[in-house]
């Protein structure tokens, strides 16, 4: 035997560490948020590129839209985001039973939001305004559909994440809904109020 | 009250009302003609820089971004140009 073979291994070289490190929550959810935030964020995009071909055109479909009950939409969804960020702060801190509390109300703002929205499809339906009414409602459709669906998503993660309640699985449910919160905060105005 | 506004969660939530509220009052002035001409599109560009502000909030303090500086500085810069893009294509149209 060598006297290279009796020597102890060397210590692990130092790592600094990684800037991968310092972002909140999994990295997996990141990845979720930003490809998310990209094909919506290219739709808004489409949006106001066909809107400069017919700016008068969606000026009259975007009056049909109901503007009040989409601000209300935004309280309730902001207003729902702050409780999930609470139900974060409370998992943190061990309170099961708060945070699973917090998350509930987060869930209900998230049902109010959808019945709200239910209750505006109906309104269009109404007045025989469908997907194929003109480009306006095409993209008005697609977008606050494929919203409305991850709102959905989203309901569904927070209720599994409070069934399973540790910091992680709460602090990832929460930074999906998060997502679906900043989607709409750029989707509301652009959709149903630039004139 | 005064501890709870110390809260940044809780000032961030107050912010996103705030901005929400006045970007509604913007776009219903504009819809009921108090704004007109030059007006609706300075009142069409606040609507967008006040979404842009409303959603460095929630990066910022929900997302909790704020506690990682190098990620929060690239989201800023990204959503920043992204905004600039949709302002572009508002004032074209």
């Amino acid at each position: 035997m060598s006297d290279t073979e009796l020597q102890p291994p060397a210590p692990a070289a130092y790592e600094p560490p990684s800037v991968l490190d310092e972002l909140p929550g999994d990295l997996m959810m990141w990845v979720l948020i930003v490809s998310e935030l990209l094909v919506f964020g290219a739709g808004l995009a489409a949006f106001l590129g066909v809107r400069i071909t017919d700016p008068l055109g969606f000026a009259e479909a975007q009056d049909a839209l109901h503007r009040t009950a989409a601000g209300i939409n935004t309280v309730v969804l902001v207003t729902s985001g702050f409780f999930a960020a609470l139900a974060v702060r409370m998992a943190e801190h061990g309170r099961k039973a708060a945070t699973r509390g917090w998350l509930a109300a987060a869930s209900a703002l998230g049902i109010v939001f959808l019945v709200i929205k239910v209750m505006e499809y109906a309104e269009k339906a109404s007045h025989g305004i469908g997907v194929e009414t003109n480009s306006f409602f095409t993209f008005y459709y697609l977008l606050t559909g494929f919203h409305a669906a991850h709102v959905v998503a989203g309901i569904v993660i927070l209720g599994l994440v409070s069934i399973r309640c540790t910091p992680r699985t709460v602090e990832v449910g929460a930074a999906f809904w998060h997502m679906v919160d900043l989607v709409w905060v750029l989707l509301f105005p652009v959709i149903y109020l630039l004139r | 009250m005064a501890r709870a506004l110390h809260d940044p969660l809780i000032r961030a939530w107050a912010w996103l009302l705030a901005l929400s509220g006045i970007s509604t009052a913007l776009a219903v002035a504009v819809s009921k003609g108090l704004l007109s001409g030059a007006g609706v599109t300075i009142g069409g560009a606040a609507i967008l820089i006040l979404a842009w502000a409303k959603a460095n909030v929630i990066l910022s303090r929900y997302l909790g971004l704020a506690q990682a500086p190098f990620w929060h500085r690239g989201f800023r810069i990204t959503l920043g140009l992204y905004a600039a893009l949709l302002l572009g294509l508002y004032l074209i149209g």
